[in-house]
């Protein structure tokens, strides 16, 4: 007992010593200074867009601001083409690759043999490759398949990177899930396929969304992919908005615009989805 | 009509035989509950009746169909699992009308089913819940009707009762007996509980390393294990076991061991002559056992030392060390005051005595 107490009064000297008016004004120092962290860039950011393109460097001393370069970036072609081909592409990948995944998880997770052996085996050789190494190899294949600067082109990538990371997420949902309730389906009249359908499935929403949120909004902010596999046909916003950097300067007030409007529906999708993901764990 | 024959029935996972020749003829509308410890083989004969494990040899037939082949949905069972396995994203009718509509029964008549289930069941205010709102015991109904919806050919059990604390599971003990009586279907129960295999079987089926030990009714079991690890397994508190030695003496046999020694004549106990010069196990079940001396010419005089006893209530528990072994006794009366360490004389009739050879212990 007299250890406990002595611990006790250590820690209770720590706090005291780090923050003299107790441990709440500590703590509310340490979230502020963490929001800060993460929400400074992006005040910032908002910032620099609101700014004429003379006022990027002094953001902090200008008084003028002006909301003309979202009309600008917002009036180019190629920004509206790559708003939507993002936006295309992000949805495409996230249905496409949770078909796969969703799948696949479930076969890791219920079977044994050779078959989800090697398929374990082939994404862990995939994972263990690094992401950028995979760029170059994929460009000529894309030339090769005549898809380069298509949706497919740049696609179908995607999809075999989530398949490789998302299906062991995937698998661990399902791990989670007790397979009672399938065979209860399988005696209740259902096929194994059906289980997987109609009880598996439902049961790992709060998953899927999860996995669909983190799928949608990589496939959104990722830009190396995009910048290797596409050109002027399939412009990807994250690459449009690094060609405001030209030999001519930097378009900062320009590129701040376009990263706001690129955040609009990330936060959107994020907003929509953590309550949906809050919803699915009450199932 | 809807017998179920299990014919040479083996289970083989790679190298382990789960299930060794399984021989079973279950008539219809029986009750028959598979008992043994863990790891016996009873939730995979179950499941592969079910058709949830296929079936390394042999044959299974329902109502006289063989199902070897059959996809689990095509052998018209129904089970209830030991976690209930509910739909947990459905509600608790839509879990009840889920086999019905995959059989595309009418609409009329599932709700028809499904408020008689919901009936028989007292679980009809819980209809339009979800299954995590619902307690342990209510879950377990709901998991009921499921089967009773379906009006199936066979019910299987695998443990229904093992998440549910003792009060709940004595109580849904009685709810099943009920509902046996209501809904009369044959059934094939599996529960490592000895107790549930008793009050809830016609036959019971004891297992043990994936072998049938034996097949009976609960008082043939009760009064007349076949071996050692039936005698063990069933009844509570467990059967006392004591190796014997067997030497012959006139028209008497004699039976020793450190601490006690006690004959029996040779005309009543004839299957003793084989077991001469050996060593035998002696099962004395703890209620056959009753304190004071014997009685009468029948009984067998045993003597030894209180070591711990067990307050119940209605009675007490002994434990007694018999020279170097030591025994239980049970059904002493609660207001006996015995001190640890006090000597005490019991009896017990010889026709109570069973006799197991050790070799059996093999089998």
């Amino acid at each position: 007992m007299r250890d406990v107490a002595v611990v006790q009064a250590r820690s209770v000297g720590f706090f005291a010593a780090l923050a003299p008016r107790g441990k709440a004004v500590f703590f509310a120092l340490a979230a502020v200074a963490i929001c800060l962290l993460f929400a400074f860039p992006v005040f910032w950011l908002i910032l620099t867009s609101l700014r004429p393109g003379t006022g990027v460097y002094y953001v902090h001393r200008g008084t003028e601001f002006t909301v003309d370069n979202f009309h600008e970036v917002l009036s180019q072609d190629i920004v509206l083409r790559a708003l939507l081909n993002s936006f295309m592409i992000s949805t495409l990948a996230t249905v496409l690759s949770l078909g796969v995944t969703a799948t696949s998880g479930y076969m890791l997770s219920r079977f044994k043999g050779p078959i989800p052996n090697a398929w374990f085996s082939l994404m862990y050789i995939f994972r263990c490759v690094p992401y950028v190494a995979w760029v170059l190899p994929l460009y000529f294949v894309t030339q090769q398949l005549s898809i380069f600067d298509t949706y497919w082109g740049l696609l179908l990538p995607h999809i075999a990177v989530h398949i490789c990371f998302f299906s062991w997420i995937m698998k661990g949902f399902f791990d989670g899930i007790d397979p009672s309730m399938e065979y209860a389906a399988m005696i209740d009249g259902c096929s194994r396929w059906g289980a997987f359908w109609r009880v598996a499935l439902p049961s790992a929403i709060p998953g899927l969304t999860a996995l669909a949120i983190l799928c949608w909004l990589y496939t959104w902010n990722e830009f190396l992919f995009a910048l290797i596999l596409t050109a002027h046909e399939t412009p990807i916003l994250t690459v449009v908005m690094a060609q405001f950097v030209h030999e001519l300067g930097m378009e900062w007030h320009l590129m701040s615009a376009t990263a706001v409007i690129a955040l609009v529906p990330a936060l959107i999708v994020t907003l929509f989805g953590q309550r949906y993901v809050i919803r699915g764990l009450r199932i | 009509m809807a017998e179920i024959v299990l014919s040479n029935v083996h289970k083989v996972y790679g190298h382990v035989v789960a299930v060794k020749d399984i021989n079973l003829a279950i008539n219809d509308r029986e009750f028959v509950v598979l008992v043994g410890p863990s790891g016996c083989g009873k939730s995979t004969t179950l499941r592969m009746i079910a058709g949830l494990e296929e079936i390394s040899a042999g044959t299974i037939a329902i109502g006289g169909r063989v199902v070897n082949h059959l996809q689990p949905k095509d052998r018209d069972v129904a089970m209830v699992f030991q976690n209930y396995a509910l739909y947990r994203h459905m509600s608790v009718r839509d879990n009840l009308a889920f086999g019905l509509r995959n059989r595309r029964v009418p609409a009329h008549e599932i709700a028809a089913a499904i408020s008689r289930a919901a009936r028989i069941l007292s679980i009809e205010p819980l209809l339009d819940r979800r299954p995590h709102q619902l307690s342990g015991g209510q879950q377990q109904r709901v998991a009921l009707g499921r089967c009773i919806v379906r009006n199936p050919k066979v019910f299987l059990f695998d443990e229904p009762l093992s998440n549910l604390d003792a009060q709940l599971r004595a109580q849904m003990r009685l709810e099943l007996k009920e509902l046996r009586l209501r809904v009369p279907t044959t059934s094939i129960f599996v529960t490592h509980d000895q107790t549930e295999a008793m009050t809830l079987g016609d036959r019971i089926v004891v297992m043990k390393d994936g072998v049938v030990q034996q097949v009976g009714t609960p008082l043939e079991l009760y009064r007349k294990p076949v071996n050692r690890f039936v005698a063990s397994f069933i009844g509570s508190p467990s059967m006392n076991f004591l190796a014997v030695n067997v030497t012959a003496d006139g028209e008497d046999f004699t039976l020793a061991c450190q601490g006690w020694q006690f004959t029996l004549p040779s005309r009543r106990f004839p299957d003793l002559a084989s077991r001469i010069g050996r060593s035998v196990w002696v099962g004395v079940r703890p209620q056959h056992i009753r304190l004071g001396a014997p009685v009468s010419g029948n009984q067998v005089a045993l003597k030894g030392t209180v070591m711990v006893t067990e307050q119940l209530g209605d009675e007490q528990l002994l434990a007694v060390r018999l020279g170097d072994s030591e025994i239980r006794i049970a059904g002493v009366d609660p207001d006996l005051a015995l001190a640890t360490g006090s000597q005490i004389e019991a009896a017990v009739a010889a026709d109570n005595l069973h006799f197991f050879d050790e070799a059996e212990e093999a089998r």
